[in-house]
């Protein structure tokens, strides 16, 4: 398991530094930070001076160089917009984001498995087709649009909840409901598919004729093995949560990494791009790890 | 010559007129803005999503600009100013002033705020209205300073509007926390989440009604409405105009912004006046009124708004006149004028509300009258390559659709930058604009307006410099227990001062 480990991480690491290179030149193409820092009025002395403050004018080697450098002792350098350290804006924005992805993928799989198991286990009944219709229409729900109807709804008509912002459990209820709509979506269906399969299998049907209760065959005998596929789908879903939840986060005025990155895009402020992304990069490969090591518990085919 | 421009202690803190103290209560406010602060730096203050929260509200100015009325430039931490006779210019300076961190106000705070503003270690963006010009502080006393300088500025005062004071022991780097003597004070800053100021007790002004302000920031119009409707929120100095539906509590408000069409006149056939006429004549502006632009929004004769020094009465709209639009390109034509050239407009993503639907509706009454016009929308940096010199050379005959903002008072910060053969982004060289541009710069009172007046009715009328369009207005949503009103500064400054509480 620990050479599995280390061979992952090494591969790993090959591709964060290419993914480091490739973002620090293509961020450069994008144009001068100088021109967006400063009003268009701005004399052609001033933007040279904040260039020169800032390191730009050198050749892009030589800048690649001297990140690289600082890099290696742990300093991804200041903002230029924010004037501090580009690791701690991009760190407090991605603990929002870590959360507020925990918490709705923790949601999504448990609901998903029990709706989708249930479904599967009465496929073409009631309660199938009514999932699959819930499931589908969640799964394609634009979430800008459920975010501001869930905004009137409960903010505004029923005065239940606040429309965003951060400050109590309450201000998490808006963000999460919204974001677990289309992840929740789409593991149903991929439970009820792998569920069905494993359920008109031999060990089920023996299962069966021996007289085993519904609970334990859906649940023990056939979930664990209709959970492979399940797994992947939602590594999946979990790493386009943990790139940032862009939209939800805009709206509800969540402080999280997605923002931050379009922003920082935006404004031309590399040192923070490439800060978000080498985090971003590096949970999502934590995370990798941490499906490899399901898998490994789910099948022991894998483990051996 | 020795002469007093103002004397008089007026109070600067002023609160919005005809509110009556006894009546007034006082308390915390909430507001929601669209853009967050990513530094609270005050010589940074002149960018509105900075300004907006610390301008006159933690850092003060030497002078204030009267958005409200028509008092010009006022007093703030001066009290007056006068020009010695080489065209200095002396600033005496208010007394008993303090700073939140309990040090004094003097003279020597205000020579380290412009030094600061010049320093290498720092890019401070107020440093741009000081361009080309040689300052040189002297602190005569503790309450008097001399500025000198190369060339003169007649309006000096003005500037200091723009100028934030800091105290002498700021370093020069950008800093966090800042430190003024405003009415109010950082107490709390967490990125991404709130700003909060409370009022100080120690001011020396006038004490504002709101004893605490808290600053949100959320990007989506619709919710920063919501959030007033909710009692979230208090003010939010902009909504869309499809949430601006409770006349209790949404407000329009001309805006300062100015929308327009820049004419490159160096090339084919933009050259020609009587082409750059037909592009006005052919535009229908008041159908676009209350449909594509908001009911509200002004139409331009200049590219600064109607409250600007020297904005010019006489100077009128082009009417529609598709007729006379095709006359003039019939002659153009005749004279060997290549009017049949593609004309292309640049026009920038989500530059003002409408601007895909307002273009193309501008794109089909110009090709109405006989212009064959191509349009295309470009993002932020691109568009700024077409409107900024230097110009790319082989680019055919352009119109760059833009949006300008001078809530300044003074045409001064636009005329240059716009229309002067050197300015960044003029689309001529024309030497009576240079000349007038020059001679009002330094002129001062009545002499000064008119000189401003002149100019923008030669560029209207006679160069027919551009095609103006709209000023622009904006919407805002105020709770119906603030006695507030936004003006034209709103974008760039909102005085907690102001703010009444019912």
């Amino acid at each position: 398991m620990l050479s599995f480990i280390r061979k992952r991480s090494l591969s790993s690491l090959i591709s964060l530094i290419g993914l480091v290179v490739l973002v620090f030149f293509l961020s450069r193409l994008t144009g001068d930070p100088a021109a967006l820092f400063l009003p268009v009025e701005a004399s052609a002395e001033m933007k040279q001076q904040f260039r020169e403050l800032h390191g730009l004018n050198d050749p892009l080697l030589v800048q690649f160089g001297r990140y690289v450098g600082n890099v290696v002792t742990g300093d991804l350098g200041e903002s230029l917009r924010k004037a501090r350290p580009a690791l701690g804006v991009v760190l407090e924005a991605f603990t929002w984001t870590l959360w507020l992805a925990a918490i709705t993928m923790s949601l999504v799989t448990v609901c998903a498995i029990v709706v989708g198991s249930l479904a599967a286990f009465r496929s073409g009944g009631f309660f199938d087709r009514f999932s699959s219709m819930i499931s589908l229409i969640g799964a394609s729900v634009p979430d800008f649009w459920l975010a501001i109807v869930a905004i009137v709804v409960f903010s505004i008509q029923l005065a239940w909840l606040p429309t965003s912002g951060t400050g109590s459990v309450l201000h998490w209820i808006l963000p999460i409901g919204v974001l677990f709509v289309r992840p929740f979506g789409i593991i149903v269906q991929v439970v009820r598919g792998s569920m069905i399969g494993a359920l008109s299998s031999a060990y089920v049907k023996t299962a069966r004729a021996k007289g085993v209760k519904a609970g334990p065959i859906i649940f023990v005998h056939a979930l664990r093995n209709a959970m492979l596929p399940v797994v992947t789908v939602l590594g999946d879903q979990a790493a386009s949560l943990l790139n940032g939840a862009v939209i939800v986060e805009t709206i509800f005025g969540f402080p999280g990494v997605g923002k931050l990155m379009i922003d920082s895009i935006l404004q031309r402020d590399f040192n923070v791009v490439l800060a978000a992304i080498l985090v971003t990069a590096i949970a999502i490969f934590l995370m990798n790890v941490l499906i490899d090591l399901a898998y490994a518990l789910l099948d022991p085919r894998i483990r051996h | 010559m020795k002469k007093t421009m103002l004397i008089g202690a007026m109070m600067a803190a002023s609160l919005a007129a005809g509110m009556s103290p006894a009546m007034a209560g006082s308390g915390p406010v909430k507001i929601v803005l669209a853009e967050e602060a990513d530094l609270l730096e005050p010589c940074m203050a002149t960018r509105s999503n900075i300004g907006r929260i610390i301008m006159e509200n933690v850092s003060e100015t030497l002078t204030e600009l009267d958005v409200r009325g028509k008092k010009g430039v006022m007093p703030r931490l001066a009290e007056k100013w006068e020009q010695t006779a080489d065209g200095s210019w002396r600033f005496h300076l208010r007394q008993g002033v303090k700073f939140s961190n309990g040090t004094t106000f003097d003279a020597k705070d205000v020579k380290h705020s412009f030094e600061r503003i010049f320093s290498d270690k720092n890019i401070c963006e107020s440093r741009r209205y000081f361009g080309g010009m040689k300052i040189d502080t002297k602190v005569v006393d503790d309450n008097t300073i001399d500025f000198k300088v190369d060339p003169a500025q007649p309006i000096l005062p003005l500037l200091m509007s723009l100028v934030t004071i800091v105290p002498e022991e700021t370093p020069m780097e950008f800093i966090r926390e800042p430190v003024g003597t405003g009415p109010f004070k950082l107490t709390n800053w967490t990125p991404g989440q709130q700003i909060v100021l409370d009022a100080r007790s120690d001011y020396w002004g006038e004490k504002p009604q709101v004893t605490k302000a808290t600053y949100l920031f959320r990007a989506d119009p619709a919710v920063r409405a919501a959030m007033v409707q909710t009692g979230e929120a208090d003010l939010s100095p902009s909504i869309s105009q499809l949430d601006a539906t409770n006349t209790k509590t949404d407000f329009s408000y001309l805006d300062s912004e100015t929308v327009y069409l820049r004419i490159d006149h160096n090339i084919a056939p933009l050259n020609d006046v009587r082409v750059r006429k037909a592009l006005n004549l052919a535009i229908d502006r008041q159908a676009f009124v209350g449909s594509l632009v908001p009911d509200g929004a002004v139409l331009a004769t200049a590219l600064v708004p109607p409250t600007t020094l020297g904005w010019n009465p006489d100077v009128k709209v082009f009417p529609f006149d598709p007729d006379g639009a095709k006359k003039l390109l019939e002659q153009a034509k005749a004279d060997g004028v290549p009017v049949e050239t593609p004309i292309t407009i640049i026009a920038r993503t989500a530059n003002f509300p409408n601007v895909t639907e307002i273009m193309e509706a501008i794109q089909a009454q110009l090709q109405d009258v006989g212009f064959k016009v191509d349009l295309k929308f470009v993002e932020v940096a691109e568009h700024e390559g077409y409107y900024s010199k230097p110009f790319k050379e082989g680019r055919g005959p352009i119109l760059v659709a833009a949006s300008h903002d001078n809530s300044k008072g003074d045409p001064s910060f636009t005329m240059f930058f716009k229309y002067d053969s050197k300015g960044t982004q003029s689309g001529f060289s024309d030497p009576k604009v240079d000349d007038l541009i020059q001679r009002a710069t330094a002129a001062v009172g009545d002499e000064r307006a008119k000189l401003w007046s002149q100019l923008i009715a030669y560029l209207h009328d006679d160069v027919v410099a551009d095609v103006l369009l709209f000023h622009m207005v904006g919407f805002s949503r105020v709770s119906e227990r603030l006695d507030f009103k936004p003006t034209i500064a709103t974008n760039s400054m909102l005085q907690l001062s102001e703010i009444g509480i019912k």
